[in-house]
């Protein structure tokens, strides 16, 4: 396949997570993931962007969340900018989910099934442009 | 077609939700008010019949976490069946389905709920 990439930008309304999931799913399967993993991916990506428009932009809808899938031989990365509040390093701890099972209470499992869901997921922050950015990796095997 | 809709009936002393679509930041609070309604009207066994549902992210798994230790409070319990696949890899990925009894229909889920059947 050749490497390919395309763009969407979409304000920060959850009302739109369903057309983002919905493109992240079809885009695993142009990608060559098998139907159980597409949907793991979709669930990934909507964490991703539910915790930029509900934590980088506090639910804010008047901003925009950018997306840039990439087709590489060896994988579908899944870009996403935002202008927000980036994620800090104590936030990056991930919840035991035994510990979670013992002591239920909501919240904190976005990034667990993020974590679980994809091969690599990074946040980084571009001190120049004063974007941060989450990049979710699924790797073709 | 709604993101989410939600019918709820009575089977003997069991509620059951039956939610169809999906379960995202979007349509979640919807799905809140269902279960905290039944709370509300003292109906602490709950079924989650999902053979309608597509999809539940973190924001559905938290609404069903922030009751579950209520409804056990009051002795009910919280029962899940008919899980499609994506569904179930989500609970099981998280280790929910220790916590949770799942069930692959609703027969089986509504013998497991009657008095005496608790385990």
């Amino acid at each position: 396949m050749d490497h390919a990439q395309f763009r969407l930008v979409i304000p920060s309304q959850t009302r739109y997570l369903n057309l983002v999931t919905g493109l992240a799913k079809r885009a695993s399967l142009v990608a060559g993931l098998d139907d159980a993993t597409a949907a793991k991916v979709s669930i990934a990506v909507d964490e991703a962007v539910t915790n930029v428009i509900l934590h980088a932009y506090h639910g804010e809808g008047e901003h925009s969340v950018e997306l840039e899938l990439r087709f590489t031989e060896e994988a579908l990365e899944i870009h996403i900018w935002h202008s927000g509040q980036g994620i800090r390093g104590d936030q990056l701890v991930l919840p035991d989910p035994k510990e979670y099972i013992k002591h239920p209470r909501k919240g904190g499992l976005g990034l667990l099934l993020m974590s679980r869901f994809m091969d690599e997921v990074q946040f980084k922050a571009d001190e120049t442009s004063g974007r941060n950015e989450c990049c979710l990796i699924k790797k073709i095997s | 077609m709604a993101d989410l809709s939600i019918a709820v009936r009575q089977a003997g002393d069991v509620a059951v939700l039956l939610p169809a679509g999906f379960i995202n930041a979007h349509t979640v609070r919807e799905f809140e008010e269902a279960l905290e309604g039944l709370v509300q009207d003292g109906r602490y066994t709950i079924l989650l019949n999902c053979k309608e549902l597509n999809y539940i992210s973190s924001a559905g798994l938290g609404a069903i976490m922030g009751l579950i230790e209520t409804v056990r409070e009051h002795g009910g319990d919280i029962l899940l069946s008919n899980l499609q696949d994506n569904v179930f890899a989500i609970f099981d990925t998280l280790g929910f389905t220790q916590l949770y009894r799942v069930f692959s229909d609703e027969d089986q889920a509504l013998a497991a709920a009657a008095p005496g059947q608790k385990g």
